[in-house]
């Protein structure tokens, strides 16, 4: 009986995780190929054939540096920048006697739900009005305007569920306002602030849309506009696509593994609390 | 401190129990709360109401992205054409079946995979980490994955099909008219399912376990148990599941534009590539606008059925 049970569990869990984790290590494994090795037709190539030519040889693409560092900039400014923002209007909404905090609320969050491709065409004449048109901090500005509504939701749920009585004692004990946000309120909420900040850098460094309309030159393309315009114009070279493709998706996996017991969490807090 | 409050007299003590704050402290208390809010409203309502608004105002104008700056009220024009469309018919028919099937598919899969997800079996804290990787990729990363998985002559699946036999339906899955749909949707499936799973897990390791005792004493099955314990109590968790995912399905512009383009032909065209193509290869911004402003009021419906369908809502 256990055993059978086992076995159904195990046999069901193989086919999900086959089918989830099947295309990447395909991934994985052809970025190790040369692209002789891919066309060959053959399943798995013999150890000798791995090689990390495409990772040299992706690297040395005119511009990939550049891509690489600007996801990097961008994706990281905007996670610090939508956790401080989020945090502090979280703890305005959590701590102090607003009126109309369940408007505001619903304000915040209802953009969310918005067609991106309706806020498209008046986005960038706004941002072209503002001088943002390729430029790092227009990038910047719009994953941070996308992503603070999750952020301040998901904060806010976070900071009610903290005792008031550790600010109480905190203010009796002279500490300010501010003071209790940074010195009281962010070491407990830290797994909150880690996985709205996680979810601000991968919409960041996911993002294509926005990336393409904003960003019209080398200097501000980011990896996602790279790795299409590599799709289009490296027809067969699917060693350097793959390559570039795991290069993209390393950061993610990284900053996944740290914050992936907290995620869950994290992510349905604002639901849970709602 | 402490002797100190203890000499205050009687009055001054009950109005500090009835938490009477001087009205200046309270004012400042109130400003300074509405002040914490200012960057972050600002950013969100500054970028998002804001062009949103005007783009509901743009959908009434014959603008053009050539000549922004000159355009006039047309009224409805846009939206009457919008319903002469043939394409944009198809896009939206595409759009409905796209978001309708993966989301219900997901809900499917993601129920089965949370079942699996909560059996205490060894190693099982593994599969659980592991789950959501699939959802942090970059979108253009998960089309890569899949266009090299499926690629006609050297891609994994044709490969494999090959091999066991089947080299007749090797193809180029993603180039195939009959087949480009399906893979869009299984792109959506590979992201999202894990999500659901993991989150149903949550909630379902929350139900008080003596619920499925007594129930087995009363003699209930496992399918019983599952429909009238499990299922009520994850009415919730799926309202919001479903909800967030009928808004990513029917507003996601990049699986479709990345991986097809909207094609072969117009075979896989959903509302966003549809919409984003207008204004930005056509240059009909109004016209473009009006097609945002349909798909704000469809999600609208959609969601509102749901929670009608759902109703997580009267049940907490």
């Amino acid at each position: 009986m256990k055993l059978t049970h086992r076995l159904i569990v195990y046999t069901g869990l193989a086919l999900f995780y086959l089918f989830l984790l099947g295309p990447m290590a395909w991934l994985v494994l052809s970025s190790l190929r040369t692209s002789d090795s891919i066309q060959s037709g053959r399943i798995l190539p013999a150890i000798s054939e791995l090689t990390f030519y495409n990772y040299i040889e992706a690297f040395k693409l005119n511009n990939f540096l550049q891509l690489v560092t600007n996801s990097v900039f961008i994706a990281t400014s905007v996670m610090f920048i939508v956790v401080f923002f989020g945090s502090l209007g979280a703890y305005g909404l959590s701590r102090f006697p607003l009126k109309g905090k369940q408007v505001l609320m619903l304000a915040a969050l209802l953009p969310q739900f918005f067609p991106y491709v309706l806020v498209l065409v008046p986005f960038y004449v706004l941002m072209s009005n503002l001088g943002l048109v390729d430029t790092h901090f227009g990038l910047i500005l719009t994953h941070t305007s996308i992503t603070l509504p999750f952020a301040l939701w998901m904060l806010t749920g976070y900071f009610n569920a903290i005792p008031r009585e550790l600010d109480q004692a905190a203010a009796i004990d002279g500490c300010s306002k501010l003071a209790i946000l940074f010195r009281i309120l962010y070491p407990i909420a830290l797994p909150g602030l880690v996985v709205a900040g996680f979810f601000a850098f991968v919409v960041s460094w996911g993002d294509y849309l926005f990336v393409s309309i904003l960003s019209q030159s080398n200097a501000t393309q980011t990896l996602p506009l790279g790795l299409q315009s590599f799709l289009q114009s490296l027809q067969v070279k699917w060693g350097l696509i793959t390559a570039g493709t795991v290069i993209a998706i390393v950061p993610t996996i990284l900053f996944f593994a740290v914050v992936q017991r907290r995620l869950v969490a994290g992510l349905t807090a604002g639901a849970v609390k709602s | 401190m402490d002797t100190h409050d203890v000499m205050l007299p009687q009055p001054a003590n009950r109005r500090f129990a009835q938490h009477r704050v001087p009205l200046r402290v309270r004012v400042w208390n109130e400003t300074f709360g509405y002040l914490l809010l200012v960057p972050a409203l600002a950013i969100i309502l500054g970028l998002n109401l804001y062009p949103t608004a005007y783009g509901i105002f743009t959908s009434f104008t014959d603008q053009s992205l050539l000549d922004p700056n000159h355009y006039q009220l047309i009224g409805l024009a846009n939206y009457l054409k919008l319903f002469s469309d043939p394409i944009f018919q198809l896009s939206f028919a595409h759009s409905l079946e796209l978001t309708i099937s993966a989301v219900a598919l997901q809900v499917f899969f993601g129920l089965i995979l949370a079942h699996l997800l909560i059996q205490r079996v060894p190693g099982i804290q593994v599969f659980r980490s592991l789950a959501m990787v699939t959802w942090v990729l970059p979108i253009i990363a998960a089309v890569v994955i899949f266009r090299f998985f499926t690629l006609p002559n050297y891609g994994f699946f044709n490969l494999i099909l090959t091999r066991i036999g089947l080299g007749q339906w090797s193809r180029n899955w993603f180039g195939d008219e009959n087949f480009a749909f399906l893979m869009i949707l299984v792109m959506h499936l590979w992201r999202n399912i894990p999500f659901y799973a993991i989150a149903f897990m949550a909630a379902m390791q929350a139900i008080p376990q003596d619920l499925y005792e007594a129930a087995r004493i009363d003699g209930a099955t496992r399918w019983h148990r599952l429909m009238f314990i499990t299922l009520p109590n994850l009415r919730y968790i799926i309202l919001v599941m479903v909800v967030l995912h009928i808004t990513f399905t029917f507003n996601n512009f990049d699986f479709v534009y990345l991986a097809t383009g909207g094609g072969p032909v117009t075979a896989t065209e959903v509302l966003p590539t549809y919409i984003y193509k207008q204004a930005w290869s056509g240059y009909a911004l109004g016209y473009a606008s009006a097609g945002g402003v349909l798909m704000l009021i469809v999600l609208v419906i959609l969601v509102t059925i749901c929670r009608r369908v759902i109703g997580g809502y009267e049940a907490e």
